[in-house]
């Protein structure tokens, strides 16, 4: 943290070079997060991008108290709560018992990489997405969530239900099926 | 539940650290913005204390030359009245010989508290010993000489209330080892793949900037509005005289009327914040005027006459009969019909006709305004804030003057020596209401005030205000 706050006081007072290094440094780590939120890479870029200028502007906020990447990891989330709220989207609560529920071996998940996994939730609908990431990577609870996207808690949890499925569903489809393939050659 | 709970746990432990390299030209981008957004935020302190530097400065400058003229006004006069009070009592002038029609002949009514006033009838002329007091002829008065935290602090603070604490979220930070260890090892690392790809990086860093330019430049953009606005426009008296004049003077009503006023005005707004604004207005003012003289040491004002009638001094040249109010000398073709005038009173101080009427005068002025205003945005959003100001040419197309009576409103004549131009300041409020993508709703209350007196008559500083919420559509493109 102390190396930080040197590096934190140069981009405070405007030193680019202190910004690369600052960003060099979370950048793969914040892409990861942008990813995982953005419907593809290029939206992701984006928020990545937007993020780091509202980070260089408002270091002068950063209290030096916590942690500074959960700051920054933060401001990235935020972003992409902005943006989906800006979107206006509605989605009707919807009832999970009318989807059929699929099965997933959790060996099947865990031999699936982190990359095909990004790219399934981008795959979700942006709602879900959000609520998805937010509840089961981020570890934010329904009433946060409900608070955060100014929806209530049941949606969230209806949400969050449906997008289970949706990843389940797809994960069977795409890996499921590979899985069973494999032993069959075998 | 618990399966949910599994298959969560893992998609976490897979996610909750995943890293991928972003693409090279997004650190150029991310400094170009840096380096933007900290110049915007200098600039916004200088905006807006600019902005408010120049209303203020607009303002000051208005009532500064207000007060100037106010004393080059009222000084001279003082002498005057001093010196010229022998002359007065002596200045007793016999008044032209009306050769009025027989309308005016009626109106003349000869009645016995009025002695001294010869008719005679047959001849159809008017031979009264009128003693006017030379400050009721205009043209007696002498002339007057003629000398007549911070932003930043703010947008800081604006951001900070998106970026309320984490409170989940919390990603462990090793020790200072490690990250000089991780720092090295990347930059190291990077040195290696930046020397291989410094070509192709170039050629994207051009093509971004290429990108980041295109993208500021419509906060350049320009846009043309064109609009039309209607407003009633509230007039406040503001007037000083000289203390001769107001002797004589009507009392100037409370009741200011209200008039109608509108145009079109076209807007050029470059950027984000800054418009000029121009157009043509046209715009009413009003003055209403008692009937009772503004002078209570009089004797006639204290007389019982009652109410409904004028208690004033006027004055009688060609046929014309004039007389003061606080906008400037009201000149009457005739002697209106219902107006009763009383001579050669046994009022030494007054030493002048006197009306009688149950009626009221009114006098209308209609200016074309040519404005020049600028607009600064405050808030831009779905509802626009502005502020405006600016000023004003203002020429004279209207002078009438209306005699009010029970019965009715009839034009009487105009009012003397009004300005053809005048100049005015403006400052407002404008509020903008996006109805769709090119038209908006505008309200805008505004303060206008005359910078120079609308009469030239030196005795009279007539210098009012209108209050006004002009309302209107306008249309970008």
């Amino acid at each position: 943290m102390e190396d930080f706050k040197s590096i934190i006081s140069e981009c405070i007072a405007g030193s680019q070079k202190a910004q690369a290094k600052l960003y060099h440094h979370f950048a793969p780590k914040m892409f990861g997060v942008c990813l995982r939120y953005a419907k593809d890479a290029t939206e992701a870029e984006d928020n990545l991008q937007d993020g780091f200028i509202k980070v260089f502007a408002n270091l002068k906020s950063f209290r030096q108290e916590g942690s500074f990447e959960g700051w920054i990891r933060r401001i990235m989330i935020n972003g992409s709560l902005e943006k989906l709220r800006k979107l206006h989207l509605m989605y009707p609560v919807e009832d999970v018992a009318i989807y059929d529920s699929v099965n997933v071996s959790d060996d099947v998940i865990a031999k699936i990489s982190a990359d095909e996994l990004v790219k399934l939730i981008q795959e979700l609908p942006p709602r879900y997405r959000m609520v998805f990431n937010l509840y089961v990577i981020e570890g934010f609870s329904h009433q946060e969530i409900a608070q955060e996207m100014s929806i209530t808690q049941g949606t969230s949890k209806s949400n969050l239900a449906r997008a289970r499925e949706i990843m389940k569903k797809k994960v069977h489809q795409l890996f499921g099926e590979m899985n069973a393939q494999n032993n069959y050659m075998a | 539940m618990n399966k949910d709970k599994n298959t969560d746990k893992l998609f976490r432990e897979k996610l909750l650290n995943y890293e991928q390299q972003p693409p090279a030209h997004l650190l150029e981008n991310v400094l170009a913005g840096t380096a933007a957004a900290r110049r915007n935020r200098k600039l916004v302190f200088w905006r807006v204390a600019g902005v408010a530097a120049a209303l203020l400065l607009a303002f000051v400058a208005g009532w500064q030359f207000n007060y100037m003229k106010q004393q080059t006004v009222n000084q001279p006069n003082i002498v005057r009245q001093n010196s010229s009070a022998k002359a007065k009592e002596e200045n007793n002038v016999v008044s032209e010989k009306a050769t009025g029609s027989d309308k005016i002949q009626e109106a003349i009514v000869a009645r016995n508290q009025f002695s001294g006033t010869k008719y005679s009838g047959k001849s159809g002329q008017m031979t009264s010993r009128i003693t006017l007091p030379a400050q009721m002829d205009s043209r007696a008065i002498r002339p007057m000489e003629k000398s007549n935290s911070e932003p930043i602090a703010a947008s800081r603070n604006e951001e900070s209330g998106a970026l309320h604490p984490l409170k989940t979220v919390v990603q462990p930070i090793g020790s200072n080892n490690q990250f000089k260890h991780l720092l090295e090892e990347k930059k190291l690392n990077r040195s290696l793949d930046n020397n291989q790809e410094l070509t192709l990086d170039q050629q994207i860093i051009q093509q971004n900037q290429q990108l980041l330019r295109a993208q500021y430049e419509p906060r350049k953009k320009t846009h043309w509005l064109v609009g039309a606005q209607v407003s009633p426009a509230y007039s406040v008296n503001r007037s000083s005289h000289s203390s001769q004049y107001e002797n004589n003077m009507l009392n100037s009503s409370s009741q200011s009327p209200v008039e109608l006023g509108g145009g079109l005005s076209v807007e050029y707004k470059r950027g984000k914040r800054w418009s000029l604004q121009s157009g043509v207005y046209y715009s009413g003012l009003g003055q209403s005027s008692g009937n009772t003289s503004n002078s209570s040491r009089s004797l006639f004002a204290n007389a019982d006459m009652g109410a409904e009638f004028f208690n004033a001094p006027a004055s009688i040249v060609a046929g014309k009969m004039m007389i003061n109010s606080s906008a400037g000398v009201i000149q009457m073709n005739g002697i209106p019909s219902g107006v009763v005038l009383g001579t050669n009173l046994e009022d030494k101080s007054l030493s002048s006709a006197v009306v009688l009427s149950d009626a009221s005068f009114i006098q209308n002025f209609q200016y074309i305004e040519i404005p020049l205003y600028l607009r600064y945005t405050i808030l831009d959003a779905r509802f626009n804030v502005e502020l405006i100001g600016g000023v004003g040419s203002n020429v004279l197309v209207g002078n009438q003057t209306f005699l009010q009576t029970s019965t009715g409103k009839s034009l009487v004549g105009k009012t003397q020596d009004m300005q053809g131009l005048n100049y005015s300041g403006t400052f407002g409020l404008g509020l903008k209401y996006g109805l769709s993508k090119r038209i908006f709703l505008n309200v805008e209350p505004r303060i206008k005030y005359f910078l120079r007196s609308l009469n030239s008559n030196p005795a009279v500083n007539y210098k009012p205000y209108t209050i006004g919420v002009y309302t209107g559509l306008s249309y970008r493109f």
